[in-house]
């Protein structure tokens, strides 16, 4: 996906009316000799659009580099044309348009979303019946814990991240003073995702990891005043504070909070986790100096391998970086091209097989991964899928762990 | 049953089967597993708005919270299948038994509120629920498949099912429907939306029949989302309880029409469809503007018609076409009821009734008698605190003191259905009428309130509208009557309950002279065959007319009674109408 063949804007009108034409030719026709459709499945409306949106810019992105350079070449050429739909902003909604989506494209081959676990959740209850394969950069444990064959989640899932996270992040302390800090403080909300990661903190990874918890707070959000919680974090002296929020406003105003409170990222490291923590909004609403040094777990970031990608998104979107959520896009493009190309046709069957089949190192769509691993399990979840650290520093969030992307070397305050 | 029920169940049931015979018809025909997702929501919504019809449209009790009982519904068949592999089939029956026995824990108390503050305290229960279940951890609750027998969990490869199994729901919800509001249980309900405290002055267990309605109203909601958690496959807090959901049934119900079988169905079939093709096509172009869309479209709707479409429908085009009901069936012979004879002492003893409001004594150590086939005219200045007697009398109010024996048996401190159930009919100031139901059906309300059987009611409230003469127009709309055939039909339904006192309170109130007179005839007729009456009014001659004995109240005392004769030349009397200067001025 290196070698860019540059395309003229006509010849890119000129593809466009093509493809127009043919769409009125009849349909199975189409699909088996000059199409493949894959389908995106995410909120493009509501208060997860933003998400939504990060996704769709670096899924049409990845659907012109793959048409720009040849289309799907076992298929001779076959282009490859991305469906968008909207979930809403519920659960029911997501599961409607996963319907619509079935039945007014029979001829998917695959797809990816929804980006909330929720949706994800309620979207492949439709996806599976309809054994269309499915990927997901969705944490929740129970998308690949219900036994379904035809979903693959190319993140770590909640519980690990929630196994990983702690671990690391007293690692890099350690690495950075030399001090290893033993007293954390957590504010959380009571949505589904934090609730299953404070479970596994709470039950055993603390003990693992040789930390007191001296605060331990949990609201339902959204979040209207915080005064109270920070207070009490406050008063709990911790060496580190854990955010486990879900949404950007509820982000803002934690770290708005903390500032006022005299506790900036100076005085009091902070870890907050999920895509949300990394968007441009965030930046602009909580300002850089609010953020600065907060670290950020998240699923996916992209690395130095993928650089020149990176470049491209930001100069085709104008926006401020290629990040969680349009790497993962771009990569699930992708992961559905190669697998077609393995299928030799544009059968989703076939290409759920070519999925499973999928063990690739550091080349291909598995550069897009931290770890540079594809290989999906029996479950279908990432094989060796682990979890990146990213920093606010100076305005920008920069990977600092693990190595693979590591930009810049994390920064601790030494605290006395 | 009510008079005319079996026509009109005749009616309804046929138009009932050719529309879900219709609806199956075109469903087997729909292979696209969206448009069928559709038609199966469509029925589901149906249900429940028919269930929040009957609590909130025949029983005017506004719910803003019934996502409670189809949350409880949804969430009995999902946890019950997800811990103890308890198939939907036996599921969804659970989940009704759930949603009764919540109907109880929520009525319980919520029914010492009333109007809004019952509205708004329903609307709290989902929330709550809502933030339970979170915090217990069932925020995502997926229905796990069962790839080996598929149907005996209730799990359909073929979506065309689940529209059979909706529309066998929605067939059984509107035959609950149809039952209540062909039966007493539909009219109590009407009489207590139309006016509590008159409906249970007509002898109406208010109470009880709200109970009731919400447990009817909590079994079918929990059955529709039931079987609303078996097509999603997931099961979140929000899509279950959350606001919308409360707001589902409310919106479909007024849309369609308020208090009528079809209005939820007809809210559900347009609405659904209309919500879900507007996500389909607009959706795609410009995320989230179907939302926008749907929200002006229900605005613009019922800003035309408020009723909802069924009603505004029916009394626009259809009011000629409505078959006429049958005419009332030759009087059957009327039951009854047999009172002890009471001739040595007074039918009604009053003694030393009180009644304050804070430092306001507004009836004040009254006595009086009321012989049998005696009309008493009650008379005094405004604010004498006539109403607040009849009140006290009859269960509204408590007394702070005295007592008040009817035939000897003790009247005070019970409710007002069994103060009504001794004997005592009551009607008010301002009268309340069922305006789209038939003359006839507005007057059986008191005899079923006396617990008279379906048939006795009906032959009952056709004497009472004999005995006002108007049985004549037994099926016209009580909207089509006059002032005065309202007055006379409040009467009639005092008189259906079979009273032997009648507490009459300014019956004559904005009537014209010569209509007033056809009133008086039919009291004194009613004197004449025996009833005993106690008349509150401000038309002097007329009450002259009528009254065998006057007694006066002033500031909540007795002022005088006796004769009108002897009364309306007492000097205090005259005063405390008229004033001291008036007085001073006759005696000069």
């Amino acid at each position: 996906m290196t070698n860019r063949i540059s395309i003229g804007r006509r010849d890119a009108l000129g593809l466009g009316l093509a493809t127009g034409a043919a769409s009125l030719a009849p349909r199975r026709l189409r699909a088996q000799e000059k199409e493949v459709k894959i389908a995106m499945l995410v909120p493009l409306s509501g208060p997860w659009a933003r998400q939504g949106i990060l996704e769709q810019m670096g899924a049409r992105m990845a659907i012109d580099d793959v048409n720009n350079a040849g289309g799907i070449k076992a298929l001779g050429g076959a282009r490859l044309r991305l469906i968008e739909y909207d979930t809403g902003d519920s659960a029911e909604k997501a599961k409607d348009a996963a319907q619509r989506m079935i039945a007014q494209e029979p001829d998917l081959v695959g797809g990816f979303g929804c980006w909330l676990s929720t949706f994800t959740l309620a979207a492949t209850e439709v996806t599976e019946r309809a054994q269309l394969p499915w990927l997901t950069l969705s944490y929740s444990d129970l998308i690949t814990g219900r036994g379904y064959k035809y979903i693959f989640q190319s993140s770590p899932t909640a519980d690990s991240q929630a196994e990983e996270l702690l671990p690391n992040v007293v690692e890099l302390a350690e690495k950075a003073t030399g001090k290893r800090p033993t007293k954390v403080a957590f504010i959380g909300d009571n949505s589904a995702a934090p609730v299953s990661f404070m479970k596994a903190i709470r039950e055993h990874v603390l003990a693992n990891t040789k930390l007191t918890s001296v605060a331990d707070e949990v609201y339902t959000p959204p979040l209207a005043d915080s005064t109270t919680m920070v207070q009490r974090i406050r008063a709990g002296r911790p060496d580190f504070v854990v955010f486990q929020s879900t949404n950007v406003p509820d982000d803002k105003l934690l770290v708005d909070k903390f500032a006022e409170m005299g506790l900036s990222g100076a005085k009091l490291p902070k870890v907050g986790g999920g895509g949300h923590w990394c968007v441009p909004e965030l930046l602009k609403v909580a300002g850089a100096e609010n953020l600065e040094g907060v670290l950020v777990g998240l699923a996916n970031w992209p690395g130095k391998a993928v650089e020149d990608v990176s470049k491209r998104f930001v100069e085709r979107t104008k926006e401020p970086w290629f990040g969680h959520d349009s790497v993962f896009a771009y990569a699930h493009v992708m992961i559905l091209k190669e697998a077609v190309e393995r299928a030799g046709a544009a059968e989703r069957q076939k290409v759920a097989a070519g999925i499973r089949q999928l063990d690739m190192k550091n080349e291909g769509p598995a550069l897009f991964f931290p770890d540079g691993t594809l290989k999906y399990d029996e479950k279908g979840r990432r094989v060796g899928a682990k979890l990146c650290i990213v920093q606010w520093q100076s305005g920008r969030p920069v990977p600092v762990h693990p190595e693979s992307i590591a930009a810049s070397k994390v920064s601790w305050p030494k605290v006395s | 049953m009510r008079q005319g029920a079996s026509t009109r169940l005749r009616r309804d049931g046929i138009v009932l089967a050719a529309v879900s015979i219709l609806y199956l018809a075109i469903s087997a025909f729909v292979t696209n597993s969206y448009y069928q997702l559709i038609l199966t929501l469509v029925p589901i919504w149906a249900v429940f708005g028919a269930s929040w019809n009957i609590l909130s449209g025949y029983g005017g009790q506004l719910s803003f919270g019934h996502a409670s009982f189809f949350g409880i519904g949804a969430y009995t068949v999902t946890l019950a299948l997800v811990y103890w592999n308890l198939t939907p089939w036996l599921g969804i029956p659970l989940g009704m038994l759930m949603g009764a026995i919540a109907a109880v824990i929520i009525g319980t108390p919520t029914f010492r509120l009333r109007g809004h503050y019952f509205a708004l305290s329903m609307l709290a229960y989902p929330l709550a629920i809502l933030y339970l279940l979170q915090y217990l951890g069932f925020q995502e609750m997926s229905l796990p498949m069962h790839r080996d027998h598929p149907i005996a969990y209730l799990e359909f490869t073929d979506q065309r099912l689940y529209t059979l199994v909706a529309t066998l729901l929605l067939v059984a919800g509107i035959l609950a429907c149809m039952f209540v509001e062909n039966s007493r249980f539909g009219l109590a309900l009407l009489a207590i939306r139309q006016n509590e405290l008159a409906a249970e002055a007509a002898g109406i267990n208010a109470r009880q029949w709200k109970m009731r309605a919400l447990i009817t109203s909590g079994i079918i909601a929990a059955a529709a989302g039931g079987l609303y958690a078996c097509v999603l496959l997931v099961v979140t807090p929000d899509s279950v309880f959350g606001l919308l959901v409360s707001a589902q049934p409310v919106v479909v119900t007024l849309f369609g029409g308020v208090a009528s079988v079809w209005g939820p169905v007809i809210g559900a079939a347009i609405l659904v469809p209309l919500a879900e093709s507007l996500n389909a096509q607009l959706g795609n172009i410009v995320p989230g503007i179907q939302g926008v869309v749907y929200g002006a479209a229900i605005i613009v709707i019922i800003l035309a018609a408020p009723d909802g479409l069924y009603w505004t429908i029916r009394d626009r085009w259809l009011r000629g076409a409505m078959p006429a009901l049958p005419p009332p069936l030759p009087a059957a012979a009327v039951p009854t009821r047999t009172y002890s004879e009471v001739t040595s002492m007074p039918l009604l003893q009053v003694g030393n009734l009180s009644r304050s409001f804070g430092g306001l004594r507004a009836v004040s150590q009254v006595s009086f008698a009321i012989q049998p086939r005696e009309i008493l005219g009650i008379i005094g200045p405004n604010g004498a605190g006539k109403t607040t007697l009849f009140n006290v009398l009859n269960g509204v109010l408590a007394a702070d003191e005295g007592s008040a024996l009817l035939a000897g048996e003790q009247m005070l401190g019970r409710k007002v259905y069994q103060v009504c159930r001794m004997g005592v009919g009551r009607t008010f100031q301002v009268v309340r009428s069922f305006p789209r139901l038939p003359l006839l059906d507005n007057v059986v309300v008191g005899a079923y309130g006396a617990g008279l059987p379906d048939r006795a009611a009906v032959a009952a409230a056709e004497h009472a509208l004999h005995q006002v003469g108007m049985l004549q127009l037994a099926t016209r709309q009580a909207g089509q009557l006059t002032n005065k055939q309202l007055r006379l039909m409040e009467l009639a339904r005092a008189l259906a309950g079979q009273p032997r006192l009648l507490l009459l309170d300014e019956t004559l109130a904005g009537l014209g002279r010569d209509e007033c007179d056809e009133v008086l005839d039919v009291l004194a007729t009613l004197r004449d065959e025996g009833m005993t009456i106690a008349i509150i009014e401000h038309t002097m001659h007329a009450m002259m007319r009528l009254a065998d004995r006057f007694v006066v109240l002033d500031h909540g005392a007795v002022l005088a009674t006796g004769l009108p004769r002897d009364v309306v030349e007492d000097r205090a009397v005259i005063e405390a109408y008229l004033g001291k200067k008036f007085l001073a001025r006759q005696n000069a």
